[in-house]
């Protein structure tokens, strides 16, 4: 029961965090910014509008949009949330996660390839690009969790981390800093990508999508919102302890996941976009992070290098 | 086992008879013979793979040989099905394929007689075992498949590409005679049975042996720096032979690695540390280069090197289960290896029919020449999405289960206490994910700039790909990925007897734990098939009567004139290829000439394989150098010539009555 009302909150919210970041943006910038519900608002628009679809395009082209918000939903499945643990748990599971977000991305990249146009053309190239940085990252996350807690599935990994103590702190800093940075990557935010425009060359993840309309569009929109919460989840479960009671626990995980978006409104406000060349700099800072919390838990339990 | 004797000859005789046929139906007369020989090679590898146990024939030569065996047990009935299969598949597809030779009727036929001359000796390859046949069969599968590889003899890049297989090969097996001869003399019997006293030491005799079979094995295989014999070969060969090649002949070398693991038991742990630490790079090695080929079959073949590295990430990680007595982690990496081995040959042989239908209608092979086909052969577009998906591994498909298990190995072993494991098992987690992701970069990029888009140059004829012989093996392949991507348990108990041969007995209670492990998997993935089904439902009931309007991409205002702008598959790569620079570097020639507009350009890029740079061109380069010192011999004189003879009868002469 508790697990199927977590879900269902989460399933409903990704668009009110996404609506968290565009008002702190707007605060910041001195606006009054609009409603954190206005990407509902749009969502039900766009679920309304019928479809302009390319002559270039095929059935790959129409699929995806449903195959991306059927995976990341999925992927949502899987990951723990320190309320309820997860809904689909067996030992390795966290790879079926890595490998459903993959998924979507294979689909998003090969439909933008689908309308032959070169500006989609180049995003699909950045994204495939900038993602085998960010997917080996997060393998060595999982890896340094997997040797921290000597487990192999999502729950019972993040169940036995917070019954360690003292170098852990460390870890779990360095970890969800890494992990941060996979969610400004993968929720394609500043600096690595703009949400807010589509028509620079120095776009990924919007430019791919710019031929969907009508409920295509809103799906794609789901999706990505949806992924931004899947792995901030992630982060709550870095940092929350897995023995609260039920009220409690939801509670201090709304208050993480709000406190993430800020975080990520916040960065979008100080931070510009980097050059292109430079992004991969950046998400290499995610792999080093995540070498040296290996590096620090090997020392710590095996004892030396 | 006279059966499966029976059912090897047949494709050699299916060979044969379709010498004395006319061209149109020797393709048939080949077929028949390979359908016959499936009714006896399936049921009996079943069989062994279903109950275990051991089939075998004495053969009694006279000397040197002595009484050989011929055994069927679960490791070589593995390779027998997979052989089979694979012998059928690439004779039906030669029926519609190799109709673009028309008219050369003497090609064909050494076609077919070498097509199952090849099938015959791989599958007698894996049944032998004793060191002398084992290595004349070795031998006819090399100069069969040499002779394949040469079809198109009257090119030029075909021909040297068939010398360098074929000196590859021979190299190969000069280390294979080296490691069997020292061997069997050591023991002092050509059986394999008896090499297990001289292996299982831990001295330095029998980590040198292992090292020789593994550079013997490894070059069949294609692990780096051996593995330079493949880009060139597979493009070559006609693509039913590159597709048997690359699904199976090739694992051949993994079959040998494995028997000589299964001899030697439990291996050194620097062995088990060296494969798992050759694979990881073998694999990213192979990817890396995968991405930066313009070649459709070229490419394929780097990632058959990419895949024999996560074969052997998976045959290492079992080594070291082995080393230190993991059973959960070494049955997870053998079944994760021998799982990967058929998958491979499932998802790479659609790939690279789909590649021969794709040549067999364009007659291009450069993939920026290509681009639309999804419009004009769309069954096989799909199909090769599908088979795309599956070698990244995406869940649902075959490509995810074995690589989960080979995840999940390692996984497991960052809980042992061990550092160097540890280490390791980060090398391989990452290794893995890193080969992982670009393989769905190289992926995204074939299918894109192939099928989709807007065709970048136009055929005078019409597309088409509705040839049974084409369709019939990959949609059988196809529904393949789906069973066992599905379905993994069947595929995981199908494997047990072969799993079970390397690991001791009481590793039957971690077996036990993989059931409900791969029962979960099938609901999961029901799951998400389920939820791709109902999105697909919601979707298509919202647009249910709304206007869905037709139009042009939209390309931010400006109206495409031409499909050359499009992205290439250069472009595509570049940003990751400027990544990786260091790694592989490419040859890049502009021309450009700027007036007061600018006027047509020009650039092309080559990409340069590193062992071949830096290992093969300076042997090569050295041999060459050190054989020209002796030139002089061959002057080309007459009279000299009459020297040497007479020199070397004074020779014969003060040898003789010098002996007496």
């Amino acid at each position: 029961m508790q697990k199927i009302i977590i879900i269902m909150l989460l399933i409903v919210s990704p668009f009110f965090f996404v609506g968290i970041i565009n008002r702190v943006k707007a605060v910041w910038a001195g606006r009054k910014g609009s409603s954190v519900f206005q990407p509902y608002y749009d969502f039900f628009k766009l679920i309304r509008k019928g479809e302009v679809i390319s002559r270039t395009t095929s059935i790959v082209f129409q699929i995806t949009p449903s195959i991306n918000i059927a995976a990341i939903l999925f992927a949502l499945l899987i990951v723990p949330t320190p309320v309820s643990g997860s809904v689909i748990k067996f030992p390795g599971d966290f790879v079926l996660f890595a490998y459903s977000l993959a998924l979507a991305k294979f689909m998003t990249v090969i439909a933008a390839m689908d309308t032959g146009s070169s500006f989609e053309g180049m995003g699909a190239s950045r994204e495939v690009t900038f993602s085998t940085i960010i997917e080996t990252a997060f393998f060595i996350v999982l890896g340094s969790l997997a040797l921290l807690t000597g487990q192999v599935s999502f729950e019972t990994i993040f169940v036995m981390l917070n019954i360690s103590a003292g170098y852990t702190v460390l870890v779990k800093v360095l970890l969800v800093i890494s992990l941060f940075i996979m969610l400004l990557t993968e929720g394609s935010r500043v600096p690595v990508d703009d949400p807010n425009t589509h028509l620079e060359l120095t776009m990924i993840h919007e430019v791919m999508i710019l031929d969907y309309s009508g409920p295509d569009l809103a799906f794609i929109l789901y999706s990505t919102a949806l992924k931004m919460v899947v792995i901030s989840l992630l982060i709550a479960d870095l940092i929350i302890p897995f023995n609260m009671l039920f009220l409690p626990a939801l509670g201090i995980t709304a208050v993480i996941l709000i406190a993430v978006f800020i975080s990520v409104g916040l960065v979008e406000s100080l931070i510009a976009r980097l050059r292109m060349s430079h992004v991969p700099q950046f998400i290499f800072i995610m792999t080093a992070l995540s070498l040296t919390a290996f590096a620090i838990i090997i020392f710590f339990l095996r004892g030396g290098f | 086992m006279n059966s499966f004797l029976l059912g090897t000859i047949l494709f050699s005789i299916g060979g044969i008879a379709s010498i004395f046929f006319n061209e149109k139906i020797k393709p048939f007369i080949f077929l028949i013979f390979a359908v016959l020989a499936q009714f006896f090679l399936l049921p009996q590898s079943f069989g062994v793979l279903t109950n275990g146990g051991m089939i075998q024939l004495q053969l009694n030569f006279s000397e040197p040989i002595g009484s050989a065996f011929i055994r069927l047990d679960p490791l070589s009935a593995f390779f027998v099905s997979i052989i089979s299969l694979g012998g059928i598949l690439a004779s039906i597809y030669s029926v519609g394929y190799m109709k673009m030779y028309k008219g050369e009727s003497a090609a064909l036929s050494s076609y077919y007689f070498f097509l199952g001359l090849m099938i015959s000796a791989m599958l007698l390859v894996v049944t032998f075992q004793n060191a002398i046949l084992f290595l004349i069969a070795w031998e006819i599968m090399s100069i069969a498949s040499f002779f394949l590889v040469t079809f198109e003899n009257e090119k030029e890049e075909v021909r040297k590409a068939g010398i360098y297989y074929f000196i590859a090969m021979q190299i190969g097996a000069a280390f294979l005679i080296a490691a069997f001869s020292w061997t069997s003399a050591l023991s002092g019997s050509l059986d394999f049975a008896s090499f297990g006293a001289v292996l299982t030491h831990s001295n330095s005799t029998s980590i040198l042996l292992f090292v020789l079979f593994f550079i013997g094995f490894g070059t069949k295989a294609g692990f780096v720096p051996m593995h330079t014999w493949l880009p060139l070969a597979h493009p070559a060969a006609p693509t039913g032979v590159s597709a048997l090649m690359s699904g199976v002949m090739i694992k051949t070398g993994i079959y040998g690695i494995l028997r000589i693991i299964l001899i030697v038991g439990v291996p050194d742990y620097r062995l088990a540390y060296g494969v798992l630490l050759l694979s990881v790079i073998t694999g990213i090695f192979g990817v890396l280069n995968a991405i930066a080929q313009h070649d459709l079959k070229k490419l394929l073949a780097y990632h058959s090197i990419e895949n024999i590295g996560i074969i052997g990430m998976g045959i290492g990680l079992g080594m070291l289960g082995l080393v230190y007595n993991l059973n959960a982690i070494a049955m997870l990496g053998f079944l994760g290896a021998l799982l990967h081995v058929f998958n491979h040959f499932v998802f790479k042989s659609i790939l690279f029919y789909g590649a021969g239908v794709v040549y067999s209608q364009t007659h291009t092979r450069n993939i920026d020449k290509l681009g639309g086909l999804i419009k004009s052969m769309p069954s096989t577009a799909i199909m090769f999405l599908v088979a795309s998906l599956a070698i990244c591994g995406m869940p649902l498909l075959n490509g995810f289960i074995s690589e989960f298990a080979i995840y999940l190995g390692i996984a497991k072993s960052f809980s042992v206490n061990n550092l160097a494991l540890n280490i390791a098992a980060l090398l391989g987690i990452s290794g893995l994910a890193f080969i992982g992701t670009m393989a769905l970069l190289c992926f995204t990029k074939v299918f894109g700039i192939c099928f989709l888009g807007s065709p970048r140059k136009e055929f005078n004829h019409v597309l088409t790909d509705k040839d049974f012989s084409f369709q019939l093996p990959m949609s059988f392949l196809t529904a393949l990925i789906f069973v066992i991507g599905l379905f993994p348990l069947y595929a995981v108990l199908l494997l047990s007897k072969v799993i079970s041969q390397f690991l001791p007995s009481n590793f039957i209670f971690d077996f036990y734990n993989l059931i409900p492990l791969f029962n979960t998997l099938t609901y999961a993935f029901i799951v998400l098939a389920g939820l791709m089904g109902f999105f697909w439902l919601i979707r298509s009931l919202l647009l249910r009567g709304r206007q869905v309007k037709e139009f042009k991409t939209w390309d931010c205002g400006y109206q495409v004139t031409s499909s050359r702008i499009q992205y290439t598959s250069g472009s595509f790569a570049q940003p990751f290829l400027h990544l990786v620079r260091e790694l592989v570097p490419q040859k890049i020639k502009i021309v450009k000439e700027w007036a007061l507009f600018p006027k047509e350009a020009h650039m092309e890029s080559h990409s340069q394989d590193f062992s071949d740079r830096l290992l093969i061109q300076p042997a090569i380069n050295f041999l060459n150098k050190f054989m020209n010192m002796f030139s002089w011999i061959q002057s080309g004189k007459m009279q000299q010539y009459i020297i040497y003879g007479l020199l070397f009868l004074l020779f014969l002469l003060i040898w003789i009555f010098g002996a007496s």
